[in-house]
């Protein structure tokens, strides 16, 4: 009875070092939707997102306790393969990490490292993607061009492009728009709107108005705990939690 | 729908023993430079120690002591000591106003502060020899001889823009609001620099000084045609003087094992010394912060 | 407030001092080297191989041919080891280590070139001709440019290692994680992200090390040989200039154009000295304006 791309964390506890900063979280994430994760700042909401793919096995002071289950598995348990988690899910980061090397390269390096070899089917991904990010229009004249060159907000939909060109079945953001001016923040807005339909996104965001206009479901974290998680008409509007209606109105921040 | 696996495939195991191996490559040189140190260490101190007397810096070469007679190197500890410390003060009073000159009224990235700072990079890669060299005609235009003076400012010439370029690096991490903080009680650019600036470098300010003073006590090829040699305690600023490293490098080369013996104890000498400031270094650096704004 | 305006000159005069030393250095030795240049052309005195003082032969070539091979040898036998060590250290290494580590490299940079000199003549020296050679089917006395480039190698590790830490140190952890993210290994991170962005860096680490090992001179005069001929393998002697300058530059000899000739080995050295500082700085000031 497991949905297709669907993650569920069980009793997950972290620590960095002594301090606890994530405390018993147990969540469902629904598949085929925007669940957004909200919250002050500190609150955990970054470190969350890194234990879906097991970023915190980079942090040499954190340690995971609990189950998070992908697809119905333990991604934590000895047999996985943490490459093998990370490629199955896309990372969109606050600010916008170009790695050093053209625009083209940018989106084909995940697919190489994978094994594709083929020139044509390299060519092919890379064009599928940028236009699936809704950038190929304007890079596709300037593709050997250092990503570096591209505007802020551009690079941000290159990262989504990279990201998408790994195949994953979820994404993964953290405050995407956060460094990227209005336009280009609603021009990734619009992007990830477009591409629940076949991800699974969960976003990490503290703009409220973000939240109304792409969450479906909506998570409140409030100093490491989950304070509140339910469908986004509920949570946003009638929350149950005092600490939830204090967020939401603004009252803490 | 079919699932992928979350465990690894051919291919990624593949990718991941080439991973494996880089990390032994890796470990195997951290190891290699690990070795090499306590190899360095080991003879150093492995070979000297046994030939270490209290007379080695108790007392003077006495007569025959290169035929492997009686005495000590105690004319070359002073006589380091001596040179080390003084070049280090001079270096000290040639580069500390420029520094703070540097750092206070010139701005950050005005010309002249590049053009400064490009000359401090490039009298820091200048080897010592060659500063050997330029004291020597120094000497021979001030019609000096050989001599602690002439080894002195030779020296200090060297230790200069290791100073200069640490104390530089600490300064320039100064925040400006503290600076601005200043300025406005009313102090003026030399008084927040004196006052308010140097006191927040302090700690980095010793451990410069600790780094000269220990590349300054190791120096050889600048003190070689400048210093002089003597088998006398120097007492007297226009007298030759003895250092550690050219008495290490005499003694080796002498014919006499007991002569070769004493040369290892020197290196000992040495060494201990460069250990016990570099060690002063880092204590010190670590905890003169008290007052300092974080 | 005079005393202000007495310590902005005293101390603006302090500040200029390092530009009067630089080229108070460059031209005291360019003049004592003139002498020479006006009764021989550059590119005899450059690349004659007679190093004949007596009569009046005075070819630098052995010499440059010695500084450049001794730095060659002692920089390919560093570069592999340092980098590995400092990718290690900045990539790899749990932070333990990289804590004991680190202060271990600096002791090993700090140590007088008196002591790895002594340390070669004790240890590679006997290495080399007991063993190496034989191995290599000649014989050597163990003071030959192997021994010599291993010293250096040594001795330049540090500073190299120490650069090159710290110049990985400064590639952002969110781009090593977008990397990650994407499924990558740490050695296709590290291979194909966080080398690249930090090559200017780790170029310059690899420069300050050569300028360092162009100017090493008592631990290289204390095991190369010092033989002015141009070496013909690792286990013969070789003669760089810092030696040549460290035996015979303090005794003033009477023969005509001897000093000027040492003088125009000494300007040699500080011009490769310089250009590579230069180079070092070029490259070092472009990461920094790319990182910003
Ligand atoms: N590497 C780390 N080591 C120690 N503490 C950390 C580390 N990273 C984050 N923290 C702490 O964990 C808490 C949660 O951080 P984070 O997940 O980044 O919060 P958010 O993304 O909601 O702002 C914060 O209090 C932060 O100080
Ligand atoms: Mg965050």
């Amino acid at each position: 009875m497991v949905d297709h791309g669907r993650i569920s964390l069980k009793g997950v506890n972290v620590f960095y070092g002594k301090n606890q900063v994530l405390k018993d979280i147990s969540l469902n994430i629904p598949a085929h939707s925007i669940t957004v994760i909200i919250g002050p700042s500190g609150c955990g909401k970054t470190t969350l997102l890194k234990c879906f793919n097991r970023l915190l096995d980079e942090v040499e002071e954190a340690r995971v306790e609990g189950e998070i289950l992908f697809d119905g598995q333990n991604i934590y348990a000895p047999e996985v393969d943490v490459t093998q988690v990370r490629k199955r899910m896309g990372l969109l980061s606050q600010k916008p990490q170009v790695l050093p090397m053209s625009i083209y390269e940018n989106v084909a390096f995940g697919p190489r490292i994978h094994g594709l070899q083929n020139k044509k089917k390299i060519d092919h991904v890379v064009e599928k993607y940028l236009r699936l990010a809704g950038l190929w229009d304007e890079v596709k004249a300037r593709l050997s061009e250092p990503a570096s060159r591209l505007s802020i907000g551009q690079q941000q939909r290159l990262c989504l492009a990279r990201g998408l060109a790994v195949e994953p079945e979820i994404l993964l953001c953290d405050e995407p728009t956060s460094a990227l001016d209005p336009q280009s923040s609603r021009n990734v807005e619009a992007q990830l709107l477009r591409l629940k339909e076949n991800y699974t996104i969960v976003l990490v965001t503290h703009i409220l108005r973000q939240a109304r206009r792409l969450a479906d479901y909506v998570a409140f974290l409030y100093l490491g705990e989950l304070i509140e998680f339910g469908p986004a008409s509920e949570v946003l509007t009638s929350p149950q939690d005092p600490r939830t209606r204090a967020y939401i109105t603004g009252e803490i921040s | 729908m079919l699932r992928q696996p979350l465990s690894a495939d051919i291919r990624l195991k593949r990718r991941k023993r080439l991973d494996r191996a880089f990390h032994c490559l890796m470990l195997i040189s951290a190891s290699l430079v690990v070795i090499f140190l306590l190899l360095i260490l080991g003879i150093i101190l492995g070979k000297s120690l046994p030939a270490l007397k209290i007379s080695m810096i108790t007392r003077t070469p006495g007569t025959g002591y290169y035929l492997g007679q009686e005495g000590g190197i105690l004319n070359a500890i002073v006589g380091s000591m001596e040179i080390t410390t003084g070049a280090t003060l001079l270096a000290l009073i040639i580069a500390l106003p420029g520094v703070i000159f540097l750092n206070t009224y010139l701005k950050k990235k005005s010309a002249w502060a590049e053009l400064i700072r490009l000359m401090l990079d490039i009298l820091w890669g200048i080897p010592s020899i060659v500063y050997g060299a330029f004291g020597f005609l120094l000497m021979l235009t001030l019609h000096l001889r050989a001599s602690l003076l002439a080894g002195m400012v030779t020296l200090a010439l060297v230790e200069l823009p290791i100073l200069a370029r640490s104390v530089d690096e600490t300064m320039r991490l100064v925040p400006s609001e503290l600076k601005e903080a200043a300025f406005s009680l009313g102090a003026s650019r030399w008084q927040t620099a004196t006052r308010v600036v140097l006191r927040q470098v302090f700690p980095g300010l010793i451990t410069a000084i600790l780094i000269a003073l220990g590349r300054g006590l190791g120096d050889a090829a600048s003190v070689l045609f400048t210093a002089g040699y003597t088998d006398r305690l120097t007492t007297s600023l226009l007298q030759p003087v003895a250092t550690l490293p050219l008495a290490i490098f005499f003694q080796l080369n002498s014919p006499f094992p007991e002569v070769q013996q004493r040369a290892f104890a020197s290196a000992a000498i040495l060494t201990l010394m460069i250990l016990a400031i570099s060690l002063a270094a880092r204590f010190l650096g670590r905890h003169l912060g008290r007052h300092r704004i974080k | 407030m005079k005393k202000e305006g007495l310590a902005a000159r005293v101390s603006g005069l302090s500040a200029f001092f390092p530009v009067v030393l630089v080229s108070a250095i460059f031209l005291a030795i360019f003049l004592k080297a003139l002498p020479l240049l006006s009764l021989k052309s550059w590119s005899h005195l450059i690349f004659s191989s007679a190093w004949q003082p007596q009569k009046g032969e005075f070819g630098l070539w052995p010499f440059i041919i010695g500084t450049l091979s001794v730095t060659a040898v002692a920089f390919l036998l560093a570069l592999p080891v340092s980098l590995f060590t400092a990718l290690y250290l900045a990539e790899y290494a749990p932070n333990r280590a990289r804590k004991m580590f680190l202060p271990a490299i600096d002791l090993l940079a700090g140590l007088p070139s008196v002591i790895y000199g002594m340390w070669g003549m004790l240890m590679v020296v006997p290495l080399v001709s007991k063993y190496l050679a034989p191995l290599f089917g000649t014989s050597s006395s163990g003071y030959c440019l192997l021994t010599a480039g291993v010293v250096l190698a040594v001795m330049i590790m540090p500073t190299i290692i120490h650069v090159s830490v710290e110049v990985l140190g400064s590639v952002p952890v969110s781009l090593k994680e977008a990397a990650l993210a994407l499924g990558a290994t740490r050695f296709e991170v590290v291979r194909y992200v966080i080398l690249k962005k930090a090559r200017p860096g780790l170029l310059a680490a690899c420069i300050l090390g050569l300028a360092r090992a162009f100017g090493e001179t008592i631990a290289v005069l204390m095991v190369v040989g010092n033989v002015p001929e141009i070496p013909r393998s690792l286990f013969s002697p070789a003669y760089p200039i810092p030696a040549l300058l460290a035996n015979n530059y303090g005794e003033m000899l009477s023969i005509p154009g001897y000093e000027s000739a040492l003088n125009l080995a000494a300007l040699i050295l500080l011009l490769l000295v310089i250009i590579f500082s230069l180079l070092a700085r070029l490259y070092l000031s472009r990461l920094i304006r790319r990182s910003v």
